[in-house]
């Protein structure tokens, strides 16, 4: 079960459109869309790569493998902006 | 600009004017939008000044404040085919700047409440639409080099930033020259 730490050099706002974050250290932003935001949120609260895919399939409407697939690049996409890095739980 | 950010007031890359609802619009966007040439464009409305290339902002009880960033008024020599009076400042140009400006009056203001945003694109026609809030607070981290310090007051300065394109309408601007004489009432249209 794969888990994430949102890196202290990280900062968020959540709007009411998505979200956007910034890496204080690599001096990047990056936007986020609705559901993006609700990963990221999700990430706040150390939920697993699992119960995030299993969060959005319950309040999206969307298939577990799309969902799974999704998660998956958006997390890859994170660690590789460092705003996020994997913990070994 | 270190030390106002230490009392919570925060610089970004935009101009900034008071519409006559006495409510400050920013016009923010990349470097060459039409900020300084928009700005004149209202200042020769009456539209007192804040800033054409800076201003700093201010969390209040009321919401956002804009504080104006006095500097002179610059605007391309070029423009004189669209703002007759500037043909009598040619002898100030500076021929060394590039873009061959020249310093133009206005009336400055020193502050006043937040009306809205409107980011600036150079384009081939005048459209006027929202903007969400996600992109614009994108666009305002994008002018706001100061909030990449690392220190203790960059996550006051992203959520004012956050707060303000939540409660204030925001556009985006695509426009030509026929905008140097209808930039007021676009504003007009959507300000209020």
């Amino acid at each position: 079960m794969t888990r994430y730490r949102i890196v202290p050099d990280a900062l968020s706002a959540s709007l009411s459109d998505g979200a956007v974050l910034l890496n204080l250290y690599t001096k990047r932003y990056f936007s986020l869309n609705d559901t993006g935001s609700r990963i990221w949120s999700l990430l706040e609260h150390q939920a697993s790569e699992e119960e995030i895919v299993e969060t959005l399939v319950r309040e999206y409407d969307v298939e577990k493998p799309e969902a799974a697939r999704a998660v998956n690049q958006l997390l890859d996409d994170l660690v590789a902006e460092r705003l996020i890095e994997p913990t070994s739980v | 600009m270190l030390k106002l950010r230490e009392h919570a007031r925060f610089y970004v890359h935009a101009a900034g004017v008071i519409a006559p609802d006495r409510r400050a619009w920013l016009l923010t966007g990349e470097t060459g939008c039409g900020k300084s040439t928009l700005t004149y464009s209202l200042a020769r409305c009456g539209w007192p000044v804040l800033g054409d290339d800076g201003v700093v902002l201010e969390r209040g009880s009321e919401g956002v404040t804009v504080h104006g960033w006095r500097e002179p008024l610059r605007v391309s020599i070029e423009l004189a085919a669209w703002f007759p009076e500037l043909s009598q400042r040619e002898s100030l140009v500076d021929w060394q700047d590039d873009r061959h400006r020249v310093d133009v009056n206005a009336s400055f203001a020193r502050r006043a409440k937040m009306g809205g945003v409107i980011v600036l694109q150079r384009g081939d026609r005048d459209v006027l639409l929202p903007l969400a809030p996600t992109a614009a607070l994108a666009m305002l981290v994008r002018q706001s080099t100061f909030l990449l310090l690392t220190d203790d007051h960059a996550c006051s300065h992203l959520r004012l930033l956050r707060d303000l394109v939540e409660s204030v309408p925001c556009f985006t601007l695509e426009h030509t020259s026929a905008q140097l004489s209808s930039i007021h009432d676009t504003i007009l249209a959507v300000a209020g």
